[in-house]
């Protein structure tokens, strides 16, 4: 199923932020700054292993659960 | 006043001295101590910490100092701040920087001291200072780390050491320290602004880090490519050109248009060493270097009049700004940007704001 990693990006984005805007603009460049850039995945970018391992382990970091 | 600033250039003791002096009757609550490298770093804050013995005193040595709208060079500066501007705050170190750089027990007398848990922080209200080790080569494993487990902005720099590249303290009541870090979470009374301003504008062009060794901050292959083959061709130069042209062009990460700098440190062979991680698969854009001068006066320009005066600022400039504007001889005109305005700074062997960072300026704005 393609834009797994979207919506683990958002969800993280969301659970980071609790409806903050700021905190959620300041999650993002975080996520860019670990190296993952959400503007670049889609809901029909494809499910690649390998990112949605780092993904998944980013949440962790964070410390939100996805 | 709330906030003051003070330098000096003499020796130790009688700098101190003059520090005190100057602060005169205020009870700063914070004092930050910015210090070439030329001071003794233990004696200067055994010395400091017995002049201001109430005060939270933190710290680190520079590669130059900025004060009262001047860039200086071989002094010591500080800013003193009082209980209108912070309410309250707490410092911690941070050691082994190059191994675990442990943050937990930072966090942990965060809490304690301010009887809440960090996450329950007003991130309006709370900010946070991050002094590093600027030659442990470690900051981003602890600006991640910091980033990870809170949403309170932090904002800082790497400590300098006069371009001597030997050996690198941060300041802690009144002790000094390498291979660490100091946290320094303030509550403040009034608002604050973070400024993170650089003098770039992209080229359009982008280089895909597609081989790196993070660790050591290498870049093997931009676009599949040797890093120097890549870089030199999309700056349409000889490969042997590259570096003269490394402070004119470095690479930016680019968040919503805006370049989070990486700097080119030298030529490795075929490879790239920046002051700076670059991740495996990051895209960055190839900058291009405007007017430093110009493009922060603007920048002060327009927080003033979005939101009025400012009670002071703290400025972590990068030493390579700082070696521009000595070279076009422009450090009075940086200066004088800050002209009225309380100012303490250093020019810094990288920059903090969410991460780590090349050429830029953060700046802390109070209200």
């Amino acid at each position: 199923m393609p834009g797994q990693i979207k919506s683990l990006l958002d969800s993280i984005i969301q659970q980071r932020a609790k409806g903050n805007s700021t905190i959620a603009g300041t999650t993002k460049t975080k996520l860019i700054l670990k190296g993952v850039n959400p503007d670049r995945f889609n809901s029909s970018s494809p499910d690649d292993p390998a990112m949605l391992s780092k993904v998944r382990a980013i949440a962790v970091e964070l410390g939100v659960s996805v | 006043m709330p906030i003051k600033t003070a330098n000096s250039t003499k020796r130790l003791p009688a700098a101190v001295q003059d520090l005190k002096r100057q602060c005169g009757a205020s009870q700063p609550r914070v004092v930050l101590l910015f210090s070439s490298s030329k001071y003794d770093a233990g004696e200067l804050n055994q010395l400091m910490q017995q002049a201001f013995p109430d005060a939270c005193v933190v710290g680190c040595s520079t590669a130059g100092e900025i004060a009262g709208g001047r860039m200086l060079t071989e002094s010591v500066v500080a800013m003193f701040l009082d209980g209108d501007i912070v309410e309250d705050a707490s410092a911690a170190v941070v050691e082994n920087l190059r191994g675990e750089a442990r943050v937990r027990e930072a966090f942990s007398s965060f809490e304690q001291h301010f009887h809440a848990p960090v996450s329950s922080m007003d991130i309006h209200k709370y900010v946070r200072l991050v002094l590093a080790d600027g030659l442990s080569g470690a900051e981003e494993n602890l600006m991640e780390k910091i980033g990870d487990r809170t949403d309170i902005f932090f904002i800082g720099g790497s400590a300098g050491d006069d371009l001597k590249f030997h050996s690198t303290h941060v300041f802690h009541q009144g002790k000094a320290y390498t291979n660490a870090a100091v946290l320094v979470l303030l509550r403040l009374k009034r608002g604050f602004e973070i400024l993170k301003t650089q003098s770039f504008h992209s080229t359009g062009k982008v280089l895909t880090a597609t081989k790196v060794d993070e660790p050591l901050r290498k870049v093997l292959e931009f676009n599949h490519q040797p890093a120097v083959t890549a870089y030199a061709a999309a700056l349409g130069v000889p490969a042997e050109s590259l570096p003269g042209l490394f402070m004119k062009h470095p690479l930016g990460l680019m968040v919503d248009g805006e370049p989070f700098v990486r700097s080119p440190q030298r030529v490795d062979g075929e490879s790239i060493l920046f002051y700076c991680q670059i991740k495996q698969g990051m895209d960055l854009e190839v900058l291009e270097g405007t007017d430093i001068v110009a493009d922060t006066r603007k920048a002060i320009e327009a927080r003033l009049s979005a939101d009025g005066p400012i009670a002071g600022i703290i400025d972590f400039q990068c030493i390579l700004r700082t070696l521009e504007l000595r070279a076009e001889n422009r450090c009075e005109q940086y200066g004088a940007i800050f002209s009225g305005l309380p100012v303490a700074g250093f020019s810094t062997y990288g920059e903090a704001y969410l991460g780590h960072m090349n050429q830029t300026s953060t700046m802390l704005l109070f209200r």
